[in-house]
């Protein structure tokens, strides 16, 4: 009979990316057995968009995966328009695909700061953090909000484009993916980054299947999957891009597909911008009197792309002014479950670079 | 909407193909449905319908492509758990459990995921009432409990 | 001691030290949600407070003189919260950073969250904001200094 140490990580703990609990067995310095303790964040959103008009549930959505704020308010109308019947204008729905792409590059932005402060970098967080801002100062102009933009809303968007913002917009994607090839070199030019994450957490395609991980962490495993392409929503269909597909399944994997769908998200970008048509930029008939009497009908589930993977997000309505139940399929949620099995027998530093590759927002993972 | 035995798939507004199966027949189903290819469990959640309990199941195979929904129904709050064929129900069925109050028959690890497993009630159903106050403190083990005293907890 | 007692001898000591303590507070890692993001944003290259001293978030409350709470605290996350303010040496200040904090904000009607951070620990400043921008934290900061050196905003 062997003893293990049984140690206490978090919940407050600077590798757990919020507040993630880990109680771990420990053989010397390997890890024999972890067991997540999640909840310390579970603010009942769920429970709280029954109570909530449809149009107000937006407020819940955009604190859920709270990097990536446009991606979630998109997921969410996916699903309530069709639950509401009304169909968004053909601008709008380029306008949510700019978005969207540009939320994604601010949470993989977060994310390669945050990974980068668990090895023990501090150069990539501050130019990490300096290139996000440049995407929020493209939030605070179209929305007046930062982080939280609660600028998408049932039936369009709270106020259109203007050519000074187009204009911001492109200015960005001229300088951005310049500074992004700076950020890549300074994470691959550094012998102890690759060391620590070459053949670290090795996640096989069927253990990642079997544990319903989606999003970067699923193509990193040599699966092709990716619900723009499996079944795309709004425009994703008339534009060109590539998905990043990478058959090693370890922690570097993980981070070359990030890195590389951030340059596929500034070439979608590039093509977005170009092709926005013309029109109106809400459905007149979810004008601002009448949001709150909008009635829904039946149940839909609806699936998008996160930043973290699938997000999808089931409503069933009973024919009142609320939702009569909102679940979220949290993509994060599904990808936290699977750590339990990547850290086994793995040394207890290697345990945070795992943790880290992972992309933890507890906002989504708690709801 | 109620199970029907036949096992006959209808559509759904969202365009998915939806299998309505008995709670009995459930676990071979769905071992059927494993083996026809369905390797990826999306999701499974639960809807409080006031009388009975409506538990749905999202399965995908990844390779195909291909989407179905399974819904089953319970009276009494008790299905049988699929964390035999997939691992993913792991955490989904525990999440049910603690917010929907759904007993999953053969789960290895059935207790709550997000609140103290003393907490009272299962905040999803209908009839769980929040003006009810509960508080939760840490003991001198570092575990949770919920209480109803203000003054012990937050 | 937190702001010095006006006596005749100490005075300029007392103004000396807390002149010190107000330009050296390091932060506690308290980063509980979407806040947390906004307060990496603080310590990033766009608005840096170790111009004003704050220069490095501790991960040991041993090792901080500031708790930013940042972030939703739930009902489970509040004992721990509560220990490690605890934990923290004196003199030792709060900032309650975001509605969440201060009051429960958007999750007031909910079963889990706290209804502000001052009925755990007691809170120098508030910085209201969904969530507050890094200025807003800022502010907040060079408030809880003049706060410590004794001086006074109205």
């Amino acid at each position: 009979m062997q003893d293990f140490i049984e140690i206490n990580f978090g919940p407050q703990h600077p590798s757990t990316h919020g507040v993630l609990r880990l109680k771990a067995k420990l053989d010397g310095e390997i890890v024999k057995e972890i067991e997540p303790v999640i909840g310390y964040l579970h603010r009942n959103a769920e429970k709280l968009c029954e109570m909530t008009f449809y149009a107000d549930n937006l407020v819940y959505f955009d604190r859920m995966d709270y990097v990536a704020s446009m991606l979630m308010e998109s997921g969410y109308l996916e699903a309530a328009e069709k639950i509401l019947n009304i169909v968004p204008p053909e601008r709008v729905l380029w306008i949510r695909v700019i978005m969207n792409e540009l939320s994604r590059i601010a949470s993989h932005l977060v994310w390669a700061g945050a990974f980068g402060l668990d090895l023990g970098m501090l150069t990539p967080f501050f130019y990490c953090f300096a290139e996000r801002d440049k995407v929020l100062e493209v939030f605070t102009e179209i929305c007046g909000s930062r982080q939280e933009t609660n600028y998408m809303s049932i039936g369009g968007v709270y106020q259109d484009i203007t050519p000074g913002i187009v204009d911001h917009i492109e200015a960005f994607l001229e300088s951005f993916p310049k500074r992004l090839e700076e950020i890549y070199k300074i994470f691959v030019g550094n012998d102890v980054f690759i060391s620590r994450n070459k053949g670290i957490g090795v996640m096989s395609r069927e253990v990642a299947i079997d544990y319903g991980v989606t999003g970067p962490m699923l193509r990193a495993s040599g699966v092709n999957y990716d619900v723009r392409k499996a079944e795309p929503y709004l425009v994703y269909d008339k534009l060109n891009f590539e998905v990043p597909v990478s058959y090693k399944g370890d922690n570097l994997a993980r981070f070359l597909v990030r890195f590389e769908e951030m340059r596929q998200s500034v070439h979608i970008l590039k093509q977005a911008i170009r092709k926005i048509p013309d029109g109106p930029f809400f459905n007149p008939k979810a004008k601002k009197s009448m949001m709150i009497r909008l009635r829904g009908d039946g149940e839909y589930y609806a699936r998008t792309e996160s930043s973290k993977g699938e997000f999808g997000v089931y409503i069933v309505a009973d024919g009142g002014v609320k939702p009569y139940r909102v679940h979220v399929r949290s993509p994060t949620f599904k990808n936290l479950s699977v750590v339990q099995e990547l850290a086994k027998d793995q040394m207890i530093a290697d345990m945070v670079a795992i943790l880290g590759s992972v992309d933890l927002v507890f906002g989504e993972v708690d709801r | 909407m109620t199970a029907d035995d036949s096992g006959q798939p209808n559509r759904g507004k969202d365009g998915r193909t939806i299998f309505n199966v008995d709670r009995d027949k459930l676990l071979e189903f769905m071992k059927g449905m494993k083996e026809k290819g369905y390797d990826h469990l999306s999701l499974i959640t639960g809807v409080d319908r006031k009388d009975f309990i409506e538990v749905v199941y999202h399965l995908h195979a990844v390779e195909r492509n291909e989407y179905v929904v399974v819904k089953t129904t319970t009276n009494n709050g008790v299905v049988p758990s699929v964390t035999s064929l997939w691992s993913s129900a792991k955490w989904e069925e525990r999440e049910q459990y603690d917010l929907m109050g759904i007993k999953f028959e053969g789960h290895e690890n059935l207790k709550r995921i997000f609140l103290p497993e003393s907490w009272v009630g299962h905040p999803l159903r209908k009839d769980y009432d929040l003006g009810n106050v509960q508080y939760i403190n840490m003991d001198s083990d570092g575990e949770d409990y919920a209480t109803f005293d203000e003054g012990d907890g937050w | 001691m937190k702001s010095g007692e006006p006596g005749a001898l100490v005075t300029t000591l007392e103004k000396a030290l807390t002149w010190g303590r107000s330009n050296s507070i390091w932060p506690l890692t308290m980063g509980l949600a979407c806040c947390a993001i906004e307060m990496m944003g603080t310590q990033a290259s766009q608005l840096d407070i170790s111009r004003f001293g704050s220069e490095i978030f501790r991960n040991s409350p041993r090792q901080s003189d500031l708790m930013i709470v940042a972030g939703t605290v739930t009902k489970k996350m509040a004992p721990r919260l509560k220990r490690l303010y605890d934990e923290m040496p004196f003199p030792k200040y709060v900032i309650a950073m975001g509605v969440c904090v201060i009051q429960g904000g958007p999750y007031v009607h909910g079963y889990s969250v706290v209804l502000g951070v001052d009925r755990v620990v007691p809170v120098d400043v508030y910085v209201p904001g969904c969530p507050p921008t890094p200025e807003a934290l800022t502010y907040g900061i060079m408030t809880l200094q003049k706060k410590i050196r004794g001086e006074t905003d109205r």
